[in-house]
């Protein structure tokens, strides 16, 4: 029995290396190439490379350019805080248009048949425009190509589907937009040259380890100071998350100024740690979650900057995507696209608009959400 | 003492209780050692803040390792208990920010509890279907339930009064720790000297020896369940209430860690042996392991390794031992 122990923490303790070279990327990273945005908001970022247009086109849509439209909205559930606030920010925009209806309808539960059969209903009782979040990316493309091929123009917003399968798609937010406002609150809260630890999912979850990826690049470009400890997995474990954040807070002690949450079960974790460890103010906490969750912290100064998007924006986009769609002001090969109080958006990844930097909830701004 | 020589392995309980007491040992053993080991490498391992943290985090496992471990000694087995957790979690925290009173929130886990795993424990013994089936079927009930019920939406704005792990005695010892001392003593005094207590032992060893004893087979194993269903109500207060947010979904694995800490705590898989005081002991341990894990630099994906090896090396002794005795 202490045989087996020692054997198994020999074997770990040699397969767990020792590299750390400056270039090397923080653990829990993937290898893709990064594209770190500029350091300040003034600056111009590299523009990507150009993609060509690859969303899809009604056949023979009716011209209603300036008249009146009828949308349906089916996101991927209804009756949670978060699609609830796609769906205000939808009539804000109906509103603020005042030639658009828009209806939100669709299943209960996130299931991706009940959502096909939504929207099959609508393409058979006729609508002019078709806003979707998708629960499957490939399952939903059927549906939604039916509803092109009968002249329904088709956007869609917060989950995407295959390209083809749709005219555009309002992407939330980019890997290196978080990962930038992440570094940055992480650098203004716990400073400039202090060491901080992240606790993510797993360091091959897709979603994690891009933005880790861009943070890294990021950090290297605009903050070098920072210095990254390590990184620690949590899964998607609310008291797992909780009790890694909790060793790693016992484990650096004072060279430990800042834990990044990257989901949203880590981070209200992380800030449970912290709050438990009396270290409120001491250790910032930055990461992704939703301000439900968030709010004890954040009401208890605990936590200065919770990153998201704003879902009320987002669907107050997504209404004004397809209006400008339908009016004809929004083609392929188009570079941007009005969208009312949010001003300009940016097209990229060929049929892709995006929403714009990231959303950061703070204590003002927190008990507007509830999600 | 009838219970005791019909509990089938060997006959001589000295020699039984001298081999038990020796598994606890080494656990007890191996807790210290690595504190220490840890504690060479980096002595921020030993400060009490991280001892008692590491207690704290994890003594909801070693409430519900005492349950499984009954469980295991009656010769049947729990895979449910996971899923049960969340959900007992979930209907507490349902409960708690709906405004009703919070001992009523907390009671209401405790009876569900009791409840769900006294109804499995009805399947098994009296329809003699094997634990293995009917808790499978559970974990599958229990988890897409809660998901299908909670939409995986999760509770927050719980009230301060319901955090029941928050809590502090005295001001100094933290409530799940006191709770997984406490549970641990009265369930191992209760299983050593009390009859019904032994009669777990006698149906897990030898249920047909047991059944000539008079001992009735079906009722002990609903007791057993329905015991266990109650340890996991107190475990699932405790998984609930140490952080502001309940998921509404079944904590990943924890079924498994909670049968691992029963197993390498010296309860055998085969029935009839093992002590709670194992399982707890070994419960600290996997916790210890776990943290030690960040303290040493090693990725914690090595934790489920680790806990692989503990199970293997430990079932080995296991069977080695029952072949030594049945030899002797």
């Amino acid at each position: 029995m202490k045989l087996g122990l020692a054997a198994a923490f020999l074997g770990a303790t040699l397969l767990a290396g020792t590299a750390s070279a400056a270039d090397k990327r923080w653990d829990g990273a993937d290898d893709l190439p990064v594209n770190p945005l500029a350091c300040s908001a003034g600056e111009a970022n590299a523009a990507p490379a150009a993609k060509l247009y690859d969303g899809g086109k009604p056949t023979n849509a009716p011209d209603k350019a300036g008249k009146p439209i009828t949308l349906v909205d089916v996101p991927k559930l209804i009756g949670i805080g978060y699609f609830n606030a796609t769906s205000k920010g939808m009539q804000d925009a109906a509103k603020a248009l005042g030639n658009v209806t828009v209806k939100t309808d669709g299943p209960t539960e996130a299931k991706i048949d009940e959502q096909i059969k939504f929207i099959d209903n609508y393409i058979t009782s006729g609508v002019d425009g078709i806003l979707f979040a998708a629960n499957d990316p490939v399952a939903i493309a059927p549906v939604l190509k039916k509803a092109l091929s009968k002249g329904i123009h088709v956007v869609g917003y917060d989950a995407n589907s295959t390209p083809d399968a749709r005219e555009w798609f309002v992407n939330q937010a980019e890997f290196n937009g978080i990962a930038k406002a992440m570094i940055d609150s992480m650098a203004k809260e716990a400073g400039e040259d202090k060491g901080f630890a992240i606790v993510t999912s797993t360091f091959t979850t897709p979603n994690q380890a891009r933005w880790i990826a861009e943070m890294w690049a990021y950090a290297q470009k605009c903050h070098p100071k920072l210095k990254w400890l390590e990184t620690v997995e949590a899964q998607e474990d609310n008291n797992l998350s909780f009790n890694q954040a909790t060793t790693l807070i016992n484990k650096h002690g004072d060279k430990l100024a800042g834990l990044f949450g990257m989901t949203s079960v880590a981070t209200p974790a992380s800030a449970e740690a912290v709050t438990k460890a009396k270290l409120c103010g001491k250790i910032a906490v930055v990461g992704l979650a939703t301000p439900n969750a968030m709010k004890p912290y954040v009401n208890a100064d605990c936590v200065k900057s919770v990153v998201l998007w704003n879902p009320v924006d987002l669907g107050y986009a997504a209404t004004y995507v397809m209006r400008a769609v339908v009016d004809g002001s929004l083609k392929p090969g188009a570079t941007s696209v009005e969208a009312g109080k949010l001003g300009k958006l940016n097209v990229v990844n060929g049929s892709e608009i995006l929403l714009g930097s990231p959303f950061v909830f703070t204590k003002q701004n927190i008990k507007d959400f509830d999600f | 003492m009838t219970a005791m020589t019909l509990a089938g392995v060997g006959t001589d309980p000295r020699r039984r209780l001298k081999v038990l007491a020796s598994q606890e040992a080494l656990l007890a053993i191996a807790v210290i050692g690595l504190a220490i080991a840890v504690g060479l490498n980096n002595p921020r391992f030993l400060a009490a803040r991280n001892l008692s943290d590491v207690l704290l985090g994890n003594a909801y496992i070693a409430v519900a390792a005492v349950g499984m471990s009954m469980v295991i000694v009656s010769g049947n087995i729990d895979i449910s208990v996971g899923a049960l957790i969340g959900v007992l979690a979930t209907i507490s925290g349902t409960l708690a920010v709906n405004g009703a009173p919070i001992v009523v929130a907390w009671l209401a886990a405790l009876v569900a509890g009791v409840v769900v795993m006294a109804f499995q424990g009805v399947i098994i013994a009296y329809l003699r279907i094997p634990a293995i089936v009917v808790t499978l079927g559970m974990l599958s009930i229990l988890k897409g339930g809660l998901i299908s019920v909670t939409g995986g939406k999760w509770i927050t704005d719980l009230p301060d009064s319901f955090h029941l792990a928050d809590i502090e005695l005295f001001g100094l010892l933290p409530f799940p720790v006191f709770l997984m001392i406490l549970v641990t003593i009265l369930a191992a005094l209760w299983m050593r000297y009390s009859a019904s207590g032994r009669a777990i032992y006698a149906v897990g060893g030898n249920a047909e020896a047991a059944r000539l004893c008079g001992i009735s087979q079906p009722r002990t194993i609903v007791m057993v369940f329905a015991l266990h269903g109650l340890f996991a109500g107190a475990a699932a207060l405790l998984y609930a209430t140490q952080l502001r947010v309940i998921q509404s979904t079944v904590p990943p694995n924890l079924e498994l860690t909670i049968i691992t800490a029963s197993v390498v705590g010296g309860v055998s898989i085969l029935g009839g042996v093992g002590t709670v005081v194992g399982s707890t002991f070994a419960a600290v341990l996997i916790a210890e392991i776990a943290s030690a894990l960040v303290f040493i630099d090693v990725s914690p994906y090595w934790i489920r390794a680790v806990q692989g090896v503990l199970i293997l090396v430990t079932v080995i002794a296991d069977i080695l031992r029952r072949r030594r005795m049945a030899g002797a």
